[in-house]
């Protein structure tokens, strides 16, 4: 179909674009013309300006202060110390879109801890996703027992989910090191379940709120895996 | 109240948008405090839960902090474009959930409209709108109660012609047809209301 010339459609179709009725086929097309032809586009944005205004007819609400809390926490909008160096690092990481790396990752920590100078860093590892994406890092902290999990990316979670961490052994059933924030870092506590010997893998599961129901390791599926380097 | 009419004057919030677009924080911060409790509003209007409403405004913030560099203000105002945002995320936020949301044309009708046609009884200051929002519910009021509900119906709702037909237990066909006509009665009263 071509639409060009056609302005009666066009408005129809833009405007039924925005207000949100324009659905499945319908829609995607739409959105394959807007790409190509800019006065679409802003035909489009006229529409939006005319009906997205509907969103202010609602009695404002004022949120609860924790919601501007993790905002400011997943964003990394507060700097605090020697942490901020740490939070630029990882900001400027992310815009570049060097997830990836692993490298950069161990750099990162290793550079940001020594300025830190109290905590000791025995153990770090990155958890890459299936695309091998960064996901997670990992720094354990002998001197405070403390095991630092910090999102990277962002992948949201459903409400009805949370995200477990797992040490998986060469044998026996993998242990349960804690359940994770899906954004902004958690502290765990350090023991030899988390760095012993004998753990092969680190993964991240997808499990029910609360974590695994099977106490013999996860129901869900992994997102996440990696594994411990020793400094 | 005054002091929330004033800083959701476009100008100012412009000015915020753009320096957060540069990653000032503290415009992103004075952002937040002018617009978020009318974002939250709008947010539990969608999806009713306190919990997944919360979620939509963090996610919705969150996306117009790492986006308002691309924001183009001769497009849009910023309450238009955070709106945007912000109805995206809901509705991300309510497919993701397993949480139906109750959908109610009558209430929406009740709260909003009795204010618009009698602007004696809840003045529409009190609602806190930009110009925009006043001059599109002075042009909502003019439309028929019943076709204002469709319309209000599919924009809050992110309902199809199919499902607003029914919800609304009306044919198809009548439908599309308030919805085509609604819209274009709504551009040209806007268009004039525009004209000096």
């Amino acid at each position: 179909m071509n639409i060009r010339g056609n302005d009666a459609l066009r408005q129809k179709l833009a405007s039924e674009y925005v207000l949100g009725t324009l659905k499945g086929g319908a829609r995607r097309r739409f959105e394959g013309w807007l790409y190509n032809d800019a006065d679409l586009r802003n035909i489009t944005a006229e529409w939006r300006q005319r009906l997205e205004p509907m969103a202010e007819f609602t009695t404002p609400v004022t949120p609860p202060k924790r919601v501007w809390k993790q905002i400011e926490q997943r964003l990394h909008l507060s700097p605090q110390g020697g942490w901020s160096l740490w939070r630029d690092s990882l900001s400027f990481w992310r815009s570049l879109g060097l997830a990836s790396s692993a490298i950069a990752a161990l750099l990162v920590i290793v550079m940001s801890t020594q300025l830190m100078s109290t905590p000791q860093i025995s153990h770090v590892a990155t958890l890459m996703d299936e695309k091998s994406q960064t996901a997670m890092l990992l720094t354990a902290d002998s001197r405070h027992d403390t095991l630092e999990v910090r999102m990277v990316g962002n992948a949201p979670v459903p409400t009805d989910k949370e995200l477990e961490l797992w040490a998986v052994p060469k044998s026996g059933n993998p242990r349960s090191l804690g359940l994770l924030a899906d954004k902004g870092s958690v502290k765990l506590a350090l023991s030899s379940r988390a760095i012993g010997n004998d753990v092969a893998l680190l993964a991240v599961t997808l499990e029910p709120r609360g974590g695994s129901p099977d106490p013999n390791g996860p129901t869900g599926p992994i997102l996440y895996k990696g594994n411990w380097v020793r400094l | 109240m005054s002091l929330d009419a004033q800083t959701l004057d476009p100008q100012q919030l412009k000015t915020w948008l753009l320096a957060a677009g540069n990653k000032d924080a503290k415009a992103f911060r004075q952002l937040y405090n002018a617009t978020s409790s009318k974002l939250f509003g709008f947010a539990l209007r969608i999806l009713h839960k306190q919990e997944l409403a919360e979620e939509a405004l963090q996610e919705g913030f969150v996306a117009i902090w790492n986006n308002a560099a691309t924001y183009q203000s001769h497009l849009a105002a910023p309450m238009t474009w955070m709106a945007t945002i912000v109805r995206n995320k809901a509705f991300d936020v309510l497919r993701r959930s397993d949480d139906t949301v109750e959908i109610d044309a009558e209430q929406f009708d009740s709260e909003v409209m009795n204010a618009l046609r009698d602007p004696q009884a809840t003045p529409i200051e009190s609602l806190q709108m930009s110009g925009d929002a006043k001059a599109l519910a002075f042009c909502m009021s003019a439309l028929e109660g019943l076709h204002r509900q469709v319309v209000a119906l599919a924009y809050y709702h992110d309902l199809s012609h199919s499902e607003v037909a029914q919800q609304m237990s009306l044919p198809i066909g009548t439908v599309k047809t308030w919805i085509r006509r609604s819209l274009e009665r709504l551009r040209t009263c806007l268009a004039k209301r525009e004209a000096p």
